[in-house]
């Protein structure tokens, strides 16, 4: 018996001692009750439609296999998106500065907010009478299309071709984030799975050495509401997000310590993974068999991850064209990622940019000053990401989607009655611009309308379901029929409402 | 008043006891008539006894059928022709029920009693069958037979030129016929309203009139329709098929000019969208809904793919799965695969009917592989990114009728191998960045591929003096 094997069966002895201490006379009185209980239970069940695992109708058919969690899964017809590239502002970007062209609010600017505007609203911070703000920025049409872009995005304006734009989103909360939530989990509430979970539940994902849903963070924190929106809720857990940096390490303690080689690693992940088995056969728990492929992920990625999250190999014109810095925490550095990421077959990333929030209380938060400046954060990188899909055959096939959690008041803002310092606008629910482009979007269109001051969506008004079940559209799911039962009823993501935006469906 | 009111709804609420009510006499007295022919033989001796209470059941209960029957009729919402059929048949199969307890009560085994079973036999199936008409619709039953498609998938006849089109005729009548008639039209008025015709129309249903000529806001067909889904008075029901942001936007703009049964639609000024909400009648895409069919898979089936030619990718750890639940089309992607050499392309040979989609990105594939892929014509995407393929492996490719889309980044391909592919009728995009392809060869591409989207790729993002990134963050609020 080798020194390995000697390990081994030491510590499955180790398993089996500690396993045999939890059988007491008690316990296997208890068992023996519960156990034919559960027999019976279990005669019963399937006469109602529950406990057939895998039956169609109750989970649209997908079969969660605990053993190989993120084997790429069948879409329920053939979709025209593969991967999806999320880019959200966190803060909300202000659409009257950047998409939403407003003349007539400019005539306005400075004057007092008429009262039909106030009446029986909440803003977040507003209060009293504010004054209007006209549009900081300079807008012209762009493109063959003709969207209205300013000129705080000089760059992605070369682009508005490729993209489709959705003028009149809704929401129904007005702070960060439950708004976040929102957009990403179909609730303001926490406790539903993130988009990126259904989509990796539902289709897997493509490359078996990376993890299907990657997140990536940047602008000096996490989104405010935290790592539950990439959370997997009610789904299996290894359906969750994986958070990647991309400063030092990519992902948390992936590098072996020092003195660990990389045969002992595995050796220990072999020894792991058979007590595991043996746990398994005991108590037949699925979440053991997804703890054990988690293991093998985990072995395997720390070969891949560093590699795929290294920018370094990229050349120098890309690092150009997407203006990165490697060893950095950007956007930019982030954005190149995401590409690299959706090259290699991962299903969804999520990129998260803090600091978009535009209240006008210091000149960082000025839709003037601060706003311009994260501007230039992500203009460049966003263009060059559009592009580089592009001339890689892989746009077509990839769904990029940027937006925030909602707009910004066509009101300055004043917080407390007090008029702010700096040019700023406050939360808005109801009406906020978000593009998608590639993944079979049409190009070059526009949807939804708002009236003459950004206020309110007057026509094509759109929420977060819709865009939910437009990307679940795009990637081969219905979205009425992607279910999951939990607490004895099918969940969707896109709850009880949502329709496929079909306007800018290509 | 308040008493009739309330007389009133209570009729209504017994009446709606009939459609649970009308299967009773349907199984008693057919059973009844079982039990009756069954009697005659020895083997089966049925008490006479029996034959008579279920016969009384039977006579009982289509008594009370007839009762609700007509209460529920008096609600109007029915047919009227079909409605009296259907009512003075059941009172016959009553009739006839009460005839024939007689006599059977009597033990008359005479010619009479036999014609009256007879009789009440086809009365019960003619009246169950006029009574199906009136609920579900005169077509319920054939429909199933028909392509198996429900009357509300019916396509639009494509319109061959829009302009001549009538406004109602053409483009207003097909949407009420393939959405609302089921329930308001000749068969069934739910409401007291009717949509067949323009005079039904124009006269509104049991709260007055629906339509407000010129004014779409204010007229009680759009506010239904604009109803949330969820909310109970909302057109069509939640459970039919909603109706199609165009179709909304085309009834709303036909009240906003005035509600015309007579015009042609060149007459109509046509804002905004409406002007390709009706262009799109014209094409016939105006009924196609759910989820369009990709052109990236093949309409016509195909037969399964041998469970061991799969098993033997996936031994390479390549991926290889349907593009859909229900198809039998392959997609197969490389992305995990290590070590793949030209000859395992050959396992891709027997897929040649299914395969569709293959990626082989990255992988160290040559020439050679190419001809076992110039065997798959089934492809429509193939990503060959990065890989060894040159000039000479093009050519294996000709073959490839049904491609879509070809990815030749990163390969040594010129612009001659490239030119091979002039074939490809079907080819909509080629990816050529980072190839051989020089900027002078781009013009003489582009001849040869006039319905292909070329990508020379290399695009740069100019630097602007607007780039220089301030350091300055916001900073967190509290």
């Amino acid at each position: 018996m080798t020194q390995k094997e000697i390990h081994n069966q030491r510590l499955v002895n180790e398993a089996n001692a500690r396993a045999l201490s939890h059988l007491t006379r008690r316990h296997f009185l208890k068992e023996s009750a519960m156990g034919l209980g559960a027999l019976a239970l279990g005669a019963l069940l399937p006469g109602c439609g529950i406990g057939t695992s895998g039956g169609a109708g109750l989970d649209g058919g997908i079969v969660f296999d605990p053993a190989n969690p993120l084997a790429p899964k069948l879409p329920m017809f053939p979709g025209k998106a593969k991967s999806v590239i999320y880019l959200h502002m966190a803060g909300a970007p202000s659409q009257l500065e950047l998409f939403d062209f407003k003349p007539d609010l400019m005539k306005l600017d400075g004057q007092d907010c008429p009262d039909s505007l106030l009446k029986g609203k909440r803003f977040a911070f507003i209060r009293g009478v504010p004054k209007m703000l006209g549009p900081q920025a300079h807008f012209a049409q762009r493109g063959q299309s003709g969207a209205w872009v300013s000129d705080y995005l000089p760059h992605f304006s070369t682009v508005v071709d490729e993209v489709a734009f959705l003028k009149a989103v809704t929401t129904d909360q007005f702070n960060h984030a439950p708004a976040q939530l929102m957009m990403h989990t179909g609730t303001g509430r926490l406790g539903r799975p993130s988009i990126g979970s259904w989509v990796t539940y539902g289709l897997g994902s493509e490359n078996q050495n990376l993890p299907g849903f990657v997140v990536l963070t940047s602008g000096g924190y996490l989104p405010d509401a935290g790592k539950s929106v990439w959370g997997s809720g009610f789904l299996p857990s290894v359906y969750q997000g994986v958070q990647c940096r991309s400063e030092g390490d990519p992902v948390l303690f992936i590098r072996d310590p020092d003195g660990m080689s990389r045969d002992l690693r595995k050796a220990s992940i072999d020894a792991i993974n058979e007590v595991n088995k043996q746990e398994y056969k005991e108590y037949n728990d699925p979440e053991i068999l997804s703890r054990i492929s988690q293991y093998e992920l985990a072995y395997r990625m720390q070969i891949s991850v560093p590699d795929v999250m290294d920018i370094n190999d990229e050349p120098a014109y890309i690092h150009e064209m997407y203006g990165t810095k490697p060893g950095k925490a950007s956007f930019a550095n982030n954005v190149l990622l995401a590409r690299k990421l959706v090259e290699k077959g991962v299903r969804f990333v999520q990129l998260f940019d803090w600091g978009w929030d535009s209240h006008g209380t210091d000149p960082s938060t000025s839709v003037d000053m601060g706003l311009i400046k994260k501007c230039k954060e992500v203009d460049r990188a966003k263009t060059a990401l559009l592009l580089d899909l592009k001339q890689r055959g892989l746009l077509d096939e990839t769904l990029v989607v940027w937006g925030g959690e909602f707009g910004r008041t066509p009101m300055m803002e004043n917080r407390d009655g007090k008029q702010n310092p700096f040019k700023g606008r406050d939360h808005h629910v109801e009406a906020f611009t978000i593009w998608m482009a590639g993944g079979g979007i049409k190009k070059g269109a526009s949807y939804g309308e708002t009236d003459e001051i950004g206020y309110a969506a007057i026509s094509g008004k759109t929420t977060a379901f819709d865009i939910q079940a437009t990307i679940l559209n795009q990637l081969g799911f219905d979205h009425t029929k992607f279910t999951f039962p939990f607490q004895g009823r099918p969940f969707r993501l896109t709850d009880v409402a949502g329709k496929v935006i079909d306007d800018v469906v290509a | 008043m308040l008493l009739s009111v309330l007389l009133l709804s209570i009729v209504e609420f017994i009446g709606r006891f009939h459609p649970v009510l009308v299967h009773l006499p349907i199984g008693i007295l057919l059973m009844g008539l079982l039990l009756q022919a069954l009697s005659r033989y020895p083997k089966y001796a049925i008490s006479h006894g029996v034959i008579k209470v279920v016969l009384l059941c039977g006579m009982f209960s289509a008594l009370a059928s007839c009762i609700t029957g007509y209460l529920l009729s008096l609600s109007g919402e029915y047919d009227d022709s079909l409605v009296a059929w259907h009512m003075w048949m059941g009172i016959c199969v009553a009739l006839v029920s009460m005839l024939l307890f007689v006599k059977v009560a009597k033990k008359e085994n005479d010619l009479a009693y036999r014609a009256l079973s007879a009789g009440l036999l086809v009365l019960i199936m003619v009246t169950g069958h006029l009574g199906g008409s009136l609920t579900h619709g005169s077509d319920y039953l054939t429909a199933a037979l028909g392509s198996g498609l429900g009357p509300a998938a019916v396509a639009h006849k494509p319109i061959p030129d829009i302009k001549e089109a009538k406004v109602y005729a053409d483009v207003i009548q097909p949407m009420l016929q393939a959405n609302c008639y089921s329930c308001h039209g000749p068969d069934k008025q739910k409401g007291k309203l009717r949509l067949d015709d323009s005079a039904w129309i124009v006269k509104g249903g049991k709260d007055g009139a629906i339509i407000h000529p010129l004014h779409a806001t204010e007229s009680e067909l759009m506010k239904r329709i604009l109803l949330p889904a969820e909310d109970e008075h909302h057109m069509p029901p939640k459970e039919k098929t909603p109706l199609k942001e165009s179709e909304i936007a085309l009834f709303g703009w036909w009240i906003d000019q005035g509600a015309n049964f007579s015009g042609k639609v060149k007459a109509f000024p046509q804002p905004g969208k409406i002007g390709a909400y009706l262009l799109a009648l014209q094409a016939g895409n105006g009924g196609s809904g759910g989820p369009k069919a990709s052109s990236l898979v093949p309409a016509a089936p195909v037969e399964e793919a041998a469970e061991k030619d799969l098993e033997a990718l996936r031994a390479k750890k390549v991926e290889v799965i349907p593009v859909a639940h229900g198809s039998h089309y392959l997609s197969v992607n490389f992305v995990n695969a290590v070590d793949v050499t030209d000859k395992d392309l050959q396992l891709l040979v027997p897929l040649q009917k299914q395969l569709v989609w293959l990626k082989l990105g990255n992988q160290p594939v040559g020439d050679s592989g190419m001809a076992a892929i110039g065997q798959c014509g089934a492809l429509t995407v193939l990503h060959l990114n990065d890989t060894r393929v040159s000039d000479k492996g093009l050519t294996y490719l000709q073959s490839l009728h049904n491609l879509r889309l070809l990815n030749l980044v990163g390969t040594g391909v010129t612009a001659q191998g490239v030119v091979s592919l002039e074939p490809l009728k079907q080819l909509q995009s080629l990816f050529l960045y980072r190839t051989r392809v020089e900027l002078k060869d781009w013009k003489f591409l582009q001849q040869h591929f006039p319905k292909t989207a070329l990508d020379s790729g290399g695009y740069v993002v100019p630097f602007l003096p607007w780039d220089t990134i301030d350091e300055m963050r916001p900073k967190k609020k509290q």
